[in-house]
């Protein structure tokens, strides 16, 4: 090291670790592998969960990707594109999400014997985006549309969609009686583009199947006060009033201060707050409402007041569920109890307070406008139910996908398995070192097929010659074929059901390869020591102080990594 | 934890602080979590059954509490493992969802927990495993349901209903054992009072458990009615009242006051002439009202000066107006001080004060009263009705309970606990809760399968010979595990479990009987049907199925990761 002999030329503040060239390229795949080789195992019907319990003491248990990346805090900074593009996969398409990551790291597993052997990386880049495109067009070609099917069949392909994406999944023994929940929950809120209408509750308590969609809106009794036992719970066709203002009697202004100087005036201030509170509570009584919401409190006063009319009430209702309610009954919310009419209120075929569990729900079904959902969630763990949570989303945003953009392919590795293929096939046309790339790039797509026989114990190598001879016929009648895990063979996906919207396949392989070709074009990593952590921080400024007097603390630190 | 090397063998900095983490992976984790689910288990193994022990549990605080309740003993054992944790909860759920069964429960999942580990080791994949429960659970709840029996009720005849309740209560404390019969019809009536037969609904919020040291557990009793921890604000008060009309109040003994801040500036005589003139007229309206005419003055002079005070004549108004309207009794939530107790008294108007917004709520139902946020609204059809009001004591103690008993409408009652010692008095209540849920079980769905681990064993006959027909070792692991049920009842009994179990075993597959069960209270008979031991059906399913979804929840694990200090 020549450096060492003359004087050194400090560019970079102190403690600033470099690391650039071959090197550091190689040095970035290895930890890239180290990621998508934590989640590997989670992928397929067959995949394991992960236990991960943070510092603070919560736990979580999962399958999904993206909550599994999320929590592992990772620090690496080429390894965190691997978690930007699992959340960008959850948040664009919602499934797949381990899928991509995998991917990705394979990609770069592939690419990094050429990079030892000292091909310039660009080159590289520019045959695996050939190749992504080469394979998204495939995916188009080949996928199946499922337009134009009356909506009893389309709500059955759908459906098997959904039960694709939960076999892999906790609830996956369930899956008919979840997807068929699921795809009802979607069709209900129709081209509705707020996710947010398909309310999940969460009540630990009783096994999966006691889990049940409301066609409207359900949420847990409020905090109640002295009263609310006495007022009905079962309306049949009640008209709903949703406010957004406090039935209590209170100060009408914070930090108001009345001054009286003539006391004949304190009865009619005493009398007044009391009116303003009636007045309000008489108004809604009059409105005609049976049900009256608010998402701020009803103090019990107003408690009492309803009880005596037979009107039933909650405050304090979250806003959310309010939002819900006004959906599915046409109702809108108020912020004031003046001239209230009919249009405002809304309404639903029956309103019923039900014991769910160890809890009371109230429950607004048969709604007119139908634009909301509402799944409620058993199970025997609280962290059981978080997991059911994850994967009844990850399946409504895929039959959401899968409603929009109604096409699909098959599944279990056979997608991969054709892509592949027809890469290699392609390849051989190229003539030139793009070629062996994208030889490789094909190969890398092999990971999903032999992942899911590693997880489910199969001998991966031998299905994956299977599937290749199968895939390789030239009638082209093998192209759905993928990894049959019941039997540990091979078998025709599609006609067994096991379908994915095609836009979770383009969308994973063009993350990949896009995250993929990111790593492989850095060359050097300046790393700031200040931003590596907050006591890092601290501890840099106090040694930056000490360090102007006194020679160079951090300078070999930054010589270590290379 | 380090995920990856470079090829100087220094790790990578991948994770935020990866090397105060942990990770455990692969058939290692999940030996280690089923050991963590086997040793919950193995805990409550003893608590099993009718001749089940009790445990003693100290909090960190010093309070002491003996149960043979899973669930609580459970809550009380602050687990600290995660897998640990999960077990907990799935006592919990079973409680919040049935009530009882909660010891039961986890015994299941930890024998599932044990046979998946043999399976484990003999090379089968845990989602395998997991699978074959799976289809096992099924076998056996559909096999439950074959081997049910309805059986009728009605409000006169509730003599199923408290056999069943019989048999939760059996398992618990000896102590409560001792008198589980008129326990059992307590708990029936209780919750028969409150049920909505049309709806088969029971809202058992409507059921109140109080509790008092001292008597024995006999005098334990039902009162149609509430019971309020309070006493009459006087001691000269009248200690029993009868078709008492009580007033439910919700504002204090005192003027109505503004919630603003306020502030009222009295410099004249004059300005505080016109300001006693104003809330004398605002009582004489008051009065007006209910034809009282007030004939003014008399009750002696006071200098008022600030707002509070000067209402302190008007309370007699007040109490004139209230006693007018017909109460002969008021209860307040808010507290009143010396001045309105002596008035109180010296009007003949017992009253309770401070009584919480939960019990008031109650009185109101059971009554049928109305609660009254202020004086004016008061009127005859507000108040509730009560057969009897009577403040009794216990013993040589100073304590006093009020009773409000035969009300208008009993949609309120209360069971009122009597034991010789506060860990007693808890666990009965907590027995007494599993009965109530019992009981409002069987109002949702009247099914009942035979108690005394004679349901398992014909689950485990029936699993078995499924087994026969689908291939796989998880599903008669299954059944095997089934077993450990009975074994474990037996194995408390004091009996020999394999023998026991296995001529249990062989009596239901000659006679195709599944009421054969194990004999623990030495009865000299194994048919549970002449034993009268049932449980309800909606309570073994869950079981079942509770068990084997946290089971394989467990199982799906492959991967711990967690900071090294834990």
């Amino acid at each position: 090291m020549a450096s060492m002999l003359q004087p050194q030329i400090i560019l970079l503040k102190e403690g600033t670790d470099t690391s650039q060239g071959k090197a550091q390229l190689v040095s970035n795949i290895n930890a890239c592998t180290a990621v998508a080789d934590v989640v590997r195992t989670t992928l397929g019907p067959r995949g394991m969960d992960k236990l991960i319990h943070d510092d603070k003491g919560s736990v979580t248990i999962s399958n999904d990707g993206a909550t599994i990346m999320k929590l592992l805090d990772i620090v690496h900074p080429a390894a965190k594109i691997l978690v930007d593009i699992a959340k960008s996969q959850d948040s664009e398409v919602g499934d797949g999400t381990t899928t991509v990551v995998l991917l990705a790291g394979e990609f770069l597993k592939e690419a990094k014997p050429f990079v030892e052997d000292g091909v310039h990386p660009q080159n590289l880049i520019r045959s695996y985006r050939t190749a992504c495109n080469l394979a998204i067009e495939k995916i188009k070609d080949l996928a199946v549309s499922i337009e134009g099917k009356s909506l009893e069949e389309k709500k059955s392909l759908l459906a098997k969609c959904a039960a694709t994406t939960l076999s892999s999944k906790l609830i996956g023994g369930e899956k008919e009686f979840f997807a068929s929940m699921v795809v009802d929950a979607v069709i209900a809120i129709g081209n509705e583009d707020r996710l947010n209408m398909i309310g999940i509750k969460k009540v630990p308590g009783g096994n999966m199947r006691d889990s049940f969609l409301v066609n409207g809106v359900a949420f847990k009794k409020t905090f109640s006060y002295a009263g609310f036992e006495q007022q009905p719970k079962k309306f049949l066709n009640p008209k709903i009033l949703l406010l957004n203002i406090e039935l209590e009697l209170k100060s009408e202004k914070e930090n108001a201060e009345i001054r009286l100087s003539d006391p004949s005036q304190y009865q009619s201030i005493v009398d007044a707050e009391w009116n303003i509170i009636y007045d309000k509570l008489d108004k809604c009584v009059k409105s005609g409402a049976k049900v009256v919401l608010s998402r701020l409190a009803i103090g019990d006063l107003a408690t009492q007041y309803f009880a005596d009319r037979d009107i039933f009430c909650a405050g304090r209702v979250a806003e959310e569920d309010l939002n819900r309610v006004a959906a599915a009954s046409g109702g809108t919310i108020q912020t004031s109890v003046n001239n209230i009419i009919d249009e405002v209120l809304g309404t639903c075929e029956v309103f019923e307070e039900k014991q769910v569990g160890n809890e009371r729900f109230n429950i607004f079904s048969g709604c007119p406008s139908g634009r909301t959902a509402t799944i409620v969630l058993r199970g025997g763990a609280d962290q059981f139910i978080e997991e059911a949570e994850r994967s009844l989303h990850d399946a409504i945003m895929i039959v959401r996908r899968a409603l929009k953009n109604s096409t699909v392919v098959p599944g279990g590795g056979a997608i991969d398995m054709e892509i592949s293929r027809y890469l290699r096939q392609h390849a051989r046309t190229i003539a030139g070192k793009s070629q062996l790339f994208i030889n490789s790039y094909a190969k890398a797509l092999e990971v999903i097929p032999r992942q899911l026989c590693d997880n489910a114990g199969f001998d991966a190598t031998d299905v994956l010659n299977k599937l290749r001879q199968k895939h390789a016929l030239p009638s082209g009648e093998g192209a759905p074929y993928g990894v049959d895990i019941n039997t540990g063979g091979i078998a025709d996906s599609f006609s067994n059901f096991v379908w994915e919207p095609s836009v979770v396949k383009i969308n994973a392989i063009n993350a990949a390869t896009e995250a993929a070709c990111l790593i492989l074009s850095v060359d050097e990593t300046v790393k700031n020591p200040k931003s590596e952590s907050a006591q890092g921080e601290a501890a840099a400024s106090a040694m930056g102080g000490r360090g102007r007097g006194g020679g160079f603390p951090g300078r070999g630190r930054g010589m270590r990594r290379r | 934890m380090a995920l990856a090397f470079d090829e100087y063998g220094r790790p990578f900095i991948i994770l935020k602080e990866q090397d105060q983490k942990t990770r455990l992976r692969g058939i290692e984790a999940q030996k280690a979590n089923i050991s963590a689910g086997k040793a919950v288990a193995r805990i409550l193994r003893t608590s099993l059954g009718p001749k089940g022990m009790d445990k003693m549990l100290q909090s960190p605080d010093g309070d002491v509490t003996i149960t043979n309740d899973g669930a609580t003993i459970l809550e009380q054992m602050d687990v600290d493992n995660q897998i640990a944790k999960l077990m907990v909860e799935l006592s919990r759920s079973q409680d919040y969802e049935i009530g009882d069964g909660t010891t039961g429960v986890v015994v299941m999942a930890g024998a599932l927990l044990e046979q998946a580990e043999h399976l484990l080791e003999r090379g089968i994949h845990p989602i395998r495993i997991a699978e074959g429960y799976e289809m096992a659970s099924r076998i056996d709840v559909e096999h439950l349901e074959h081997i049910a029996q309805k059986f009728d009720f009605a409000p006169t005849n509730i003599e199923p209903l408290v056999q069943t309740c019989m048999t939760t209560l059996s398992s618990k404390m000896q102590v409560v054992n001792r008198c589980k019969r008129p326990l059992a019809e307590i708990s029936v009536k209780a919750v028969l009072s409150v049920a909505d037969l049309e709806r088969k609904d029971v809202n058992l919020d409507l059921i109140k458990v109080e509790g008092k040291l001292g008597g024995k557990l006999e005098d334990t009793e039902l009162i149609y009615g509430i019971t309020v921890d309070k006493d009459m604000s006087h001691p000269q008060m009248p200690k029993q009242i009868q078709d008492a009309k009580i007033a439910i109040l919700t504002c204090p003994f005192e003027p109505p006051k503004p919630k603003t801040k306020h502030k009222v500036d009295i410099d004249t005589v004059e300005k505080f002439q016109t300001l006693r003139q104003q809330e004398q007229k605002y009582f004489d309206d008051m009065v007006q009202k209910c034809k009282w005419f007030f004939s003014g003055g008399g009750v002696g002079g006071r200098y008022w000066y600030t707002p509070l005070q000067f209402w302190g004549r008007q309370l007699v108004l007040i109490l004139m107006f209230v006693q007018d309207v017909g109460a002969t009794l008021v209860i307040c939530q808010w507290g009143f001080d010396d001045e309105a107790n002596h008035l109180l008294m010296h009007r003949n108007l017992p009253a309770v004060r401070w009584v919480g917004g939960v019990e008031l709520e109650l009185i109101a139902i059971a009554t049928g009263g109305r609660i009254v946020p202020r004086f004016q609204e008061l009127t005859p059809e507000k108040l509730g009705r009560a057969g009897l009001v009577r403040e009794k004591s216990f013993g040589t103690t100073k304590d006093k309970m009020l009773y409000i008993e035969h009300c208008a409408n009993s949609r309120a009652v209360t069971i009122f606990i009597r034991g010789g010692n506060k860990m007693m008095i808890e666990e009965t209540k907590r027995s007494i809760h599993d009965a109530l849920c019992v009981a409002r079980n069987l109002i949702r769905n009247n099914s009942i399968v035979y108690g005394g681990g004679s349901a398992e064993i014909s689950c485990s006959i029936a699993v078995e010979a499924a087994a026969d027909k689908h291939p796989g070792y998880a599903i008669r692991a299954f059944a095997d595990a089934l077993d450990s049920v009975p074994m474990a009842l037996a194995e408390n009994s004091g009996l020999q479990p394999i023998e026991t179990l296995s001529a249990v075993k062989s009596q239901q597959i000659k006679e195709n009987n599944p009421h054969f069960g194990i004999d623990c209270n030495d009865v000299g008979t194994n048919d549970m049907r002449e034993q009268n031991v049932f449980e309800t059906l909606i309570g073994k399913q869950q079981q079942i199925l509770l068990a084997t979804q946290v089971v394989k929840m467990i199982l799906k694990i492959d991967d711990v990761i967690s900071p090294s200090d834990f």
